[in-house]
């Protein structure tokens, strides 16, 4: 782990966001973000379509690039280029909107291929590992399926447990329920719900208000590629400040 | 003869020019002839020109092959028959990779400025034939309104378009005798200009034509030694041939070639059949060897461009766009005429023509491949990347393990077509005389005038193999790529 990041930010700081810039060419998608987000905490981005959100997700673990501003995740500053990303994102699960399981391996090998190829275990103890986290998110005969056989919630619930098989600090979550029949969302939810109450720090980024609400330590209210809101779920579902908020939530509660 | 090898005159015609400039001197004619006794010399000739050299059976034979042997047994020398093709012997020649060349070339002024010739040996000239059944056609004056046919670039186009306003007739082009003769049996035209031995020959091979006016005096062939270059030989060859011809050897020669009545072969589908298939399961060897050679150094050369391709380097992506458009954008003739004749004159490096043609299709179907791979890479979903990346996989690692799994589905059927496609290119390297399947198979209808035949067989040995190969292809694909 780098130590040179850790005293640029605040104590129990995860994630510390300052100044976030991103243009895909002319198109500025967002216009300076300012984020903290402490060790356990869990963070949910609600908004529009087009606001930016996960492209604010997608930042944090430099899947796409930054044009200005900085980020601080984990201790590791990585506008700095002799930063070794690969070293980062061990430390940060991913879980995507459409599950990107590797289709050519079982699920066992999807859990498997991170923790063996970047030794951190051995065959047979990555195998132990997969297992259980199998189990964790109650798959644990699906081992030998191949992601094909896997209804949309089983893949996304593989999906979640191949992110977590690095160990990672911080899980972010892109639109994990979007693309799930309705009936699937529950299963998916509840392992989130579990991880947040095991003490994991997350974004999740969602559609979900419910879910939002309900777990949520904090939300964030993006819109037009800047943070219009933020608070507590109960400030901000609640009595939201905001004329944008107010509009949005009319929309979607 | 006249035929083809443009490229090498030009430039034959150029280096002749800087030599004539130069003053290398032309040969000193009369030598002793024991200067020549017991050396061994490498002689070039082309691979068929009935009757002057074709293979009967696998072993050269023809008029200059006998004329070579009998004069070197004459004047004490051995030989040692190098049967390049018309163009690559000369070319041997200017680079002394051979010390003379016999294949029924004609002596001209332009040839003279680069080659010492020795004596004419055969004196040839353009006659007319028709088909065998044409009773209407006697005479010049009866191709009013006609077309006839003749061999391009030859002293028989020459002939056949000086005459042909005053008797009112049209000329028509072809590569080569075989294909002629088929198309006047065929009626396309009614009349073929050719030199009279090689038509005097197909005649006599039951080619379905009769020649029904006398020769026209024409040029004459000579033996060549590359100028300045081996006097001794040259001379010992003008006196070698002066005793056969005194002895008549020579005469003999000839008529075995060009008077003997046919050999009374089997004429049946199934005879033509077992006699070319030694001769074609040869080439069919070969056809195989360089598509298999081809196919492998195009893989290398496919996976490097295309990884180049969707890399993130600007440099390295121009690089493989540059090689694919230059490899795509040109026909696979001409780079096959660039890499055995073209790139020799400029590097002064000979090239042989398997490498010539193994070079040739490697770099061409290198440049489908590069696309191959590309595409391949980019089907698949970019998703796929960033969940290898977003678990701490560097490039390669995902590449190797999460893409490249995955590309190489979807890559193997295009793989498979691409396969196909070379096997079936390298026929076109017989016009640079590899000795593949189709080569194979000129030659035979060559010497035996039937055209159709033989093709047929040909074809059916490539849709057999392309055929098996796609099979297996297929299966490997299904067990591999489930």
């Amino acid at each position: 782990m780098s130590t040179s990041a850790n005293n640029t930010a605040s104590a129990g700081s995860k994630i510390s966001v300052g100044g976030l810039r991103k243009s895909f060419g002319s198109n500025e998608v967002l216009k300076g973000l300012d984020v903290e987000i402490t060790e356990g905490e869990v963070v949910c981005v609600i908004g529009p379509s087009g606001s930016g959100k996960s492209t604010f997700l997608r930042c944090l673990n430099k899947l796409d690039e930054l044009s200005a501003g900085t980020i601080i995740v984990d201790g590791f500053d990585l506008g700095d280029k002799t930063v070794d990303l690969n070293e980062v994102r061990q430390h940060i699960g991913m879980v995507f909107q459409h599950f990107n399981l590797f289709p050519h391996m079982t699920v066992l090998q999807n859990i498997m291929l991170a923790p063996v190829e970047l030794k951190k275990e051995s065959k047979a103890d990555a195998r132990a590992t997969a297992v259980k986290l199998l189990n964790r998110v109650g798959l644990a005969d699906k081992a030998d399926a191949r992601p094909a056989q896997l209804s949309g919630g089983q893949k996304q619930r593989v999906a979640i447990a191949r992110s977590l098989a690095v160990n990672p600090d911080i899980m972010l979550f892109d639109e994990a329920t979007s693309a799930l029949d309705p009936e699937m969302v529950g299963e998916v939810l509840q392992v989130i719900r579990d991880l947040a109450a095991e003490g994991m720090t997350m974004v999740v980024v969602t559609h979900e208000m419910g879910f939002a609400r309900e777990v949520a330590d904090r939300v964030i209210f993006m819109a037009d590629g800047v943070i219009v809101e933020e608070g507590t779920p109960a400030e901000l579902f609640g009595n939201p400040q905001q004329e944008r908020t107010r509009d949005f939530l009319s929309k979607v509660l | 003869m006249f035929r083809t090898g443009k490229l090498t005159v030009a430039v034959t015609a150029l280096l002749a020019l800087t030599g004539g400039v130069l003053g290398v001197s032309a040969a000193a004619a009369s030598q002793p002839s024991t200067a020549v006794t017991g050396e061994t010399y490498v002689i070039g000739t082309d691979t068929t020109f009935a009757p002057f050299e074709y293979r009967e059976d696998g072993e050269l034979t023809g008029i200059d092959m006998d004329l070579i042997r009998g004069i070197a047994a004459n004047q004490g020398f051995t030989v040692e028959i190098k049967s390049l093709g018309f163009d690559a012997a000369l070319q041997a020649l200017q680079s002394n990779q051979v010390d003379g060349v016999i294949a029924g070339m004609s002596i001209t002024d332009e040839r003279k400025l680069v080659f010492d010739f020795s004596d004419p040996y055969f004196d040839s000239g353009v006659q007319m034939a028709v088909a065998e059944g044409n009773t209407e056609i006697t005479k010049y004056a009866d191709l009013a309104g006609e077309t006839v046919v003749a061999k391009r670039g030859s002293e028989g186009e020459t002939f056949a378009n000086s005459i042909k306003n005053e008797y009112n007739f049209t000329v028509k082009a072809l590569a080569d005798s075989a294909t002629m003769y088929d198309d006047v049996k065929a009626g396309n035209s009614v009349a073929v200009f050719d030199d009279y031995p090689v038509l005097a020959y197909g005649i006599n091979q039951n080619n379905g034509l009769k020649s029904v006016t006398e020769k026209e005096q024409g040029s004459s062939y000579g033996f060549a030694v590359n100028k300045g270059q081996n006097p001794e030989l040259l001379a010992a060859f003008n006196i070698g041939l002066a005793e056969l011809k005194s002895g008549g050897e020579y005469q003999e020669i000839l008529d075995t070639y060009l008077d003997a009545p046919a050999a009374s072969k089997d004429t049946s589908f199934f005879g033509l059949l077992s006699d070319s298939l030694p001769a074609l399961m040869k080439g069919l060897g070969l056809t195989l060897l360089a598509t298999a050679l081809s196919i492998v150094i195009a893989l290398v050369l496919g996976v490097l461009f295309g990884f180049f391709k969707v890399s993130e380097s600007r440099v390295l992506r121009g690089l493989a766009s540059v090689y694919v458009s230059i490899f795509r954008g040109t026909p696979l003739l001409v780079q096959a005429f660039f890499f055995y004749f073209g790139l020799p004159q400029l590097t002064g490096q000979s090239i042989d023509v398997l490498t010539a043609g193994v070079l040739t299709l490697s770099l061409n179907a290198g440049a489908y491949m590069t696309e191959i791979v590309r595409g391949g890479i980019q089907s698949v979903d970019p998703g796929q990347t960033e969940a290898g990346r977003s678990l701490g996989l560097g490039y390669v690692m995902t590449m190797r393990r999460v893409v490249l799994p995955q590309a190489v589905k979807i890559m193997t059927p295009s793989f498979i077509n691409q396969f196909v496609m070379t096997l079936k290119d390298t026929s076109l390297l017989a016009v640079i005389g590899f000795a593949e399947l189709t080569y194979q198979g000129q030659q035979i209808y060559a010497s035996n005038f039937r055209t159709g035949e033989t093709l047929l067989i040909v074809a059916a040995l490539y849709f057999i193999v392309i055929n098996l190969l796609t099979m297996l292809s297929n299966q490997l694909d299904k067990r591999f790529n489930k």
